[in-house]
């Protein structure tokens, strides 16, 4: 597995990572390693025990308003997202709940660590912004550590991950500018998921994109706090050749 | 708003725009979140200070005024003119603080080629 990763807990009450470090093929092991085949994605999900999976994921697809303006968004640049193509639920290793593969421009969809719908939109917002990403720019996943950093510290602050009450549920507490400060922390973590690379590195990494990347709010045109403001930024979006045409 | 790929008729033409570049229920409502107790939070949350508000409600303003031109008499022209300057410029603000950071990564001319490709195993099959 080569690609972003979200290291995220299990829910709300999240856990942290685990504490040693592993290679991306040890968290994603259904994930081939480079040159190999992938075993069935979508599909196997669904015949499997596990069958929440592809149905949270629709229900996401269907209804999210941060997932539905990333979707327009990938349209418009080429990327029209397939739910079968794009999109496998796998189990995975430790604590993550999702990745994004760029060698096969698949979401990973941790089936056996993504516990409720709610977290589901979650995961499925933050990969989709490394794939929107992806689409849009170029993005050396596997050779550049301050283009990961910079995807995951975008994910990190647009997809909710640090909302208020997600990082309470975590028991991280602060109010004046804590979101920074939560972007930077998980933005580090998930670096940290799928390269192997120091701490320092990855901090390091993160502190010298912050600033351009966090203020980087495509497609979102703002940092989308809850689902009101999400559906203005989509509002906005599908207004925008009016915008550009009459400013 | 993501950089669009729609005309640009800059504010330097003579020829008047056809209507403000969102409708006056836009302003409206991003005056009205501005001003929320939620919103005030939010923006504290991640900025640590609070929000400024006072430019919404001044494109409110000028988008009524822009949307009345239709029955405007002719002595109005010229205020209308200023409310037309006045939003557009505000709007130019913003798309241009939105850009002032250089970029991390160089952005793309076409998507990637290989995003519709069958999964390799798919292909093989």
């Amino acid at each position: 597995m080569a690609g972003a990763g979200d290291a995220r807990g299990p829910g709300p009450a999240a856990g942290e990572p685990p504490p040693q470090q592993r290679g991306a093929c040890q968290v994603f092991p259904e994930r081939p390693a480079q040159g190999k085949p992938p075993q069935e994605g979508f599909l196997s999900g669904f015949f499997t025990n596990d069958q929440k999976c592809p149905l949270m994921l629709l229900k996401t697809l269907e209804t999210n308003p941060y997932v539905k303006l990333l979707l327009d968004a990938m349209k418009h640049s080429g990327c029209a997202v397939n739910k079968d193509r794009h999109f496998s639920c796998e189990d995975c290793n430790g604590n993550v709940s999702g990745g994004f593969d760029a060698s096969t421009s698949q979401i990973v969809l941790c089936q056996n660590n993504i516990s409720n719908q709610a977290h589901m939109s979650r995961v499925v917002t933050h990969e989709l912004i490394h794939a929107f990403d992806h689409c849009r720019a170029h993005v050396n996943w596997f050779t550049n550590v301050r283009h990961l950093a910079c995807s995951e510290v975008r994910a990190a602050n647009l997809s909710g991950d640090c909302s208020l009450v997600n990082e309470i549920f975590r028991l991280h507490f602060g109010l004046k500018q804590h979101h920074q400060t939560c972007v930077r922390d998980r933005a580090v973590l998930s670096i940290l998921a799928v390269r192997d690379v120091s701490k320092e590195v990855a901090q390091k990494a993160v502190d010298e994109v912050f600033e351009p990347c966090f203020h980087d709010h495509e497609p979102f045109g703002r940092i989308p706090h809850n689902k009101t403001y999400a559906r203005y930024a989509h509002r906005d979006f599908q207004n925008r050749d009016r915008y550009y045409s009459n400013i | 708003m993501g950089p669009g790929d729609g005309r640009r008729r800059g504010s330097d033409s003579d020829a008047p725009l056809s209507q403000p570049p969102r409708p006056c229920e836009a302003y409206r409502a991003e005056w009205e979140l501005c001003r929320s107790a939620g919103h005030f939070l939010h923006h504290y949350y991640v900025h640590g200070e609070r929000p400024a508000c006072e430019q919404w409600r001044r494109d409110l303003a000028s988008c009524r005024e822009w949307e009345e031109r239709r029955s405007a008499e002719a002595q109005e022209v010229t205020r209308v003119s200023f409310a037309q300057r006045s939003l557009c410029e505000s709007e130019r603000a913003r798309v241009q603080a939105a850009r002032k950071h250089a970029l991390v990564w160089a952005p793309r001319q076409s998507p990637p080629a290989d995003w519709h490709l069958p999964l390799p195993q798919e292909k093989d099959e």
